[in-house]
């Protein structure tokens, strides 16, 4: 047999690896801005597009599926052609690939400031999207396998086993979390209501964070580490069984978002149970990754991109310690909806992917430039600012959460709430979230080193586009096999379509055992008489509501807690929300719940309050909304809203399509006309009446038995 | 803490179930495990590492 020569396609990975940057430095920059809305108001800059509702979406979609995403196929492209000895399957994939990737995000960018959103956190996108990432998330999965078949290497090293299973499941956890019913071309409501819902999207958000942001980044864990300290991995072993016992654990968990709500009391235990349990997989895999530098450390001390991944793997060893602690009911009943989540994320997101894209962007680009770093200093000087950056995020995030956590279940001797005020806890942590931003900026001032420092290097060498290499080409049969061959594992590291059908079975395990139940058996989801379908006016309101983003700032679910029964009302029933298409229960409190707010307040309250939140409520870092007043509520589609409820079964009557206008209309006079005798005077057609209505009716379905309502502020 | 996996009222079988099923799994990663062969092993994990030379082996900078 004779040696094959052919080429590695550097062009693609260098792409990948612009592109990471320059949406890394969008993503941040754009965190920024938001981090600053949170303790000044005036940051929103006094328009519609810019209102941290809607900014904070573009943030999280801009740095998990730009910077991270963009990173992640800069990694695969050039770590799989190696690992396989082969050039890329297709020249014309990579691009489609590529170029594909990019427009997606470019309509992220357009369609987020312009309240064009699901609302389902980290799947904002609306459906012309959506299946718009799913055809390239195809394209991707055929340019991979296409490489895998057309190998030279008959083993698939670990590291391809994570992203084959970060391709499958990220696949069916996207087309699972997109059942939408089209409306028109930029408006869907998703098919499941409530509970139910919820518990779809749950199992889409946490397994995103761990088949976008965890095992793509362990395979590239499992390649660049070792290539950095030029020695193989500590334990091949522990590396298979960390890898099956992470993907089969993993999808279970993702209750543990929904602890206290009304979803059924085994589903949340389930996730408690796997997510505790996951603490042995992910600490498998840091430690095998901190093994590997045994006896390298003198290594470490002066190569930054070692440095790198060791403050990544110390980061993705905390944030997964932190998260089964977050899963215990107790812990979570304190840290849910406040700032230690956000401070979490970021040990994740800023240690754990960011650091390691950084080291492996400083390890590749001088490699694929056939050069050396412009600037060691440079890149140290980004070293220690970024590790500073993330303390003094973190750090005063915790603090805040832990503030803002207690305060809000303190009683006086009383027994009354000591902070009756929502208020007071929100201003008692505004210079915590001043030093936050401090933090970011100084990640950020670090990313823009980076990107001075890679330019220059870049401009320096020169892309070796295609890189020469040779290797023996597999043999087609092999006639004198080792019958350790016939081993189920060995079998399935050379026949990678088995191994992604296996790995498929795995993940869909624990998303059947939870979801099917919950589907099925009704007493899962309890109906209550009394709660019924959204007037037309209502429901155009829910769908400003949902437009203008207030989902990221208030949540819609009071835990069982007497702390919140006592602030908000009656703790939130599973059969409020069976009209709910999609929920809205929210996962940060930055303003208090909304359950209940139904007529807690006089139209008048709501009205003055969306003008100028500080007018009613002094200190406030609500964004104001002047134009909900000006501009005219949009009805052209609500006949073909409520047939579409209908046909997600929702119980208007028949025809109400026909009678939808004029109901909104009547309703909107009324509304209307409750304010003029509060001397306000605005047009019955404006988008505030509907907001307003739809606030007074939020929660009040079972209020309509209840005599008196315990104070909500 | 081990009050919130107990008293499900009804629920406890999805739990025993569930975790039983891993149990079989995990049982199952680890007898492969235990019988892999050590050449082989040592052979992944060195599949990084020996990668064919590019033409000018400048991987070595
Ligand atoms: C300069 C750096 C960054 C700054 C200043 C920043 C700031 C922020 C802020 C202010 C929020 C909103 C928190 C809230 O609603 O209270 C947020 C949310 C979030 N950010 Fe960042 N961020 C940065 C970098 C990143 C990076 C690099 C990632 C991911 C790789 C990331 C992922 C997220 C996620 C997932 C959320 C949503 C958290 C949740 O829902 O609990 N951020 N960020
Ligand atoms: C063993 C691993 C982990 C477990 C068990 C875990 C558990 C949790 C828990 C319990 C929450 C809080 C849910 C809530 O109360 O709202 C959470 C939130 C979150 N975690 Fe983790 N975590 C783990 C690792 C990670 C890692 C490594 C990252 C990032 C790279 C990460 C990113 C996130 C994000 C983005 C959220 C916020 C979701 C949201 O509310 O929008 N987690 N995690």
């Amino acid at each position: 047999m004779q040696l094959e020569k052919f080429t590695y396609d550097n062009k693609i990975v260098r792409d990948f690896g612009i592109a990471t940057i320059v949406w890394g430095i969008i993503g941040m920059l754009v965190g920024l801005l938001v981090a600053t809305q949170l303790f000044s108001p005036s940051m929103n800059l006094g328009n519609q597009y810019t209102t941290f509702g809607r900014i904070r979406p573009l943030h999280t979609n801009a740095v998990i599926f730009a910077f991270v995403g963009n990173a992640i196929f800069m990694g695969v492209y050039y770590s799989l052609q190696r690992l396989l000895k082969a050039r890329m399957f297709s020249n014309a994939l990579s691009k489609i690939h590529f170029w594909g990737w990019q427009l997606i995000i470019v309509s992220a960018v357009i369609t987020l400031p312009l309240g064009i959103t699901s609302s389902h956190e980290y799947a904002e996108l609306e459906w012309p999207i959506d299946i718009a990432i799913t055809l390239i998330w195809v394209v991707f999965g055929i340019n991979m396998f296409g490489t895998i078949i057309k190998r030279r290497e008959r083993h698939l090293y670990v590291a391809i086993w994570f992203y084959i299973a970060t391709f499958v499941t990220i696949a069916v956890l996207h087309i699972v979390n997109s059942f939408q019913l089209p409306i028109s071309f930029l408006k869907s409501y998703y098919v499941f209501a409530g509970v139910q819902d919820a518990l779809v999207q749950w199992w889409y958000g946490h397994n995103a964070v761990a088949f976008f942001l965890t095992t793509p980044y362990l395979g590239m864990m499992y390649y660049f580490l070792p290539k950095m300290a030029n020695r193989p991995v500590y334990s091949y072993k522990l590396s298979i069984l960390h890898f099956w016992s992470l993907i089969f654990i993993y999808i279970w968990a993702g209750p543990h978002h929904l602890l206290y709500t009304s979803l059924p009391g085994w589903a949340q235990s389930l996730g408690v149970a796997f997510s505790i349990m996951l603490i042995a997989p992910s600490w498998g895999g840091m430690i095998n990754g901190l093994l590997t530098l045994r006896g390298a450390w003198d290594k470490v001390r002066e190569d930054v991109t070692l440095k790198f991944m060791v403050v990544a793997l110390t980061a993705y060893g905390m944030a997964t310690f932190e998260g089964p602690m977050l899963s215990l009911k107790q812990i979570n009943g304190v840290a849910h909806f406040t700032d230690w989540i956000v401070a979490h994320v970021h040990v994740g997101a800023l240690g754990w992917n960011g650091f390691l894209t950084f080291g492996v962007l400083y390890w590749l680009i001088p490699r694929i430039y056939k050069t050396e770093l412009f600037s060691k200093k440079l890149a140290s000087f980004h070293f220690w600012i970024g590790t500073l950056g993330i303390l003094f995020y973190a750090i005063p995030m915790y603090w805040a959460g832990f503030t803002q956590g207690l305060m809000w279940k303190e009683f006086t001797d009383e027994g009354l709430l000591k902070y009756a005020n929502f208020l007071t806890t929100t201003l008692q942590i505004i210079p915590m979230h001043i030093l936050r931003s401090i933090g970011g900026a100084l990640y950020l001032i670090g990313a823009i080193a980076m990107t001075y420092n890679l330019a220059k290097t870049m401009l320096k060498g020169k892309l070796v586009a295609n890189e020469a290499a040779e290797a023996m080409p597999l043999e087609k049969e092999i006639t004198n096999e080792d019958p350790a061959d016939k081993k189920w594992h060995r079998i399935l590291e050379r026949k990678p379509m088995k191994f992604m059908v296996i790995s498929m079975i795995v993940i869909l395990i624990g998303g059947m055992v939870e979801m099917m139940p919950t589907f099925t058996i009704e007493s899962n989801v309890p109906t209550i008489a009394s709660v019924k379908p959204y007037s037309p006016l209502e429901l155009e309101g829910r769908d400003l509501y949902i437009k203008e983003g207030c989902v990221n700032c208030h949540s819609q679910t009071i835990r069982p807690f007497r702390s919140e029964t006592e602030r908000y009302g009656e703790y939130s029933k599973a059969g409020e929300f069976v009209y709910d298409h999609p929920f809205l229960w929210g996962s940060k409190r930055t303003g208090p719940d909304l359950h209940r707010i139904g007529g807690k307040y006089s139209n008048a309250w709501h009205y003055n309050h969306m003008l100028d939140p500080t007018s009613m409520s002094p200190g406030s870092i609500m964004p104001s909304y002047p134009w909900l007043i000006t501009q005219k509520l949009d009805i052209s589609m609500t006949e073909a809203k409520i047939r579409a409820m209908q046909t997600l079964g929702v119980p208007y009557r028949e025809n109400f399509d026909a009678v939808a206008q004029a109901k909104l209309k009547e309703q909107a006079e009324t509304i209307a006309a409750d304010l003029k005798q509060n001397n306000i005077d605005v047009k019955s057609d404006r988008e505030i009446i509907a907001l307003i209505a739809y606030l007074q009716r939020m929660g009040t379905d079972i209020k309509a038995n209840k005599t008196t309502i315990p104070s909500n502020q | 803490m081990f009050k919130q996996i107990k008293d499900l009222a009804g629920g406890e079988f999805y739990l025993i179930a569930s975790l039983l099923i891993f149990m079989v799994f995990f049982i199952m990663v680890g007898v492969y495990l235990i019988k892999m062969n050590k050449a082989h092993i040592a052979e992944m994990s060195n599949l990084p590492i020996n990668e064919p030379q590019t033409a000018d082996g400048y991987e070595e900078v």
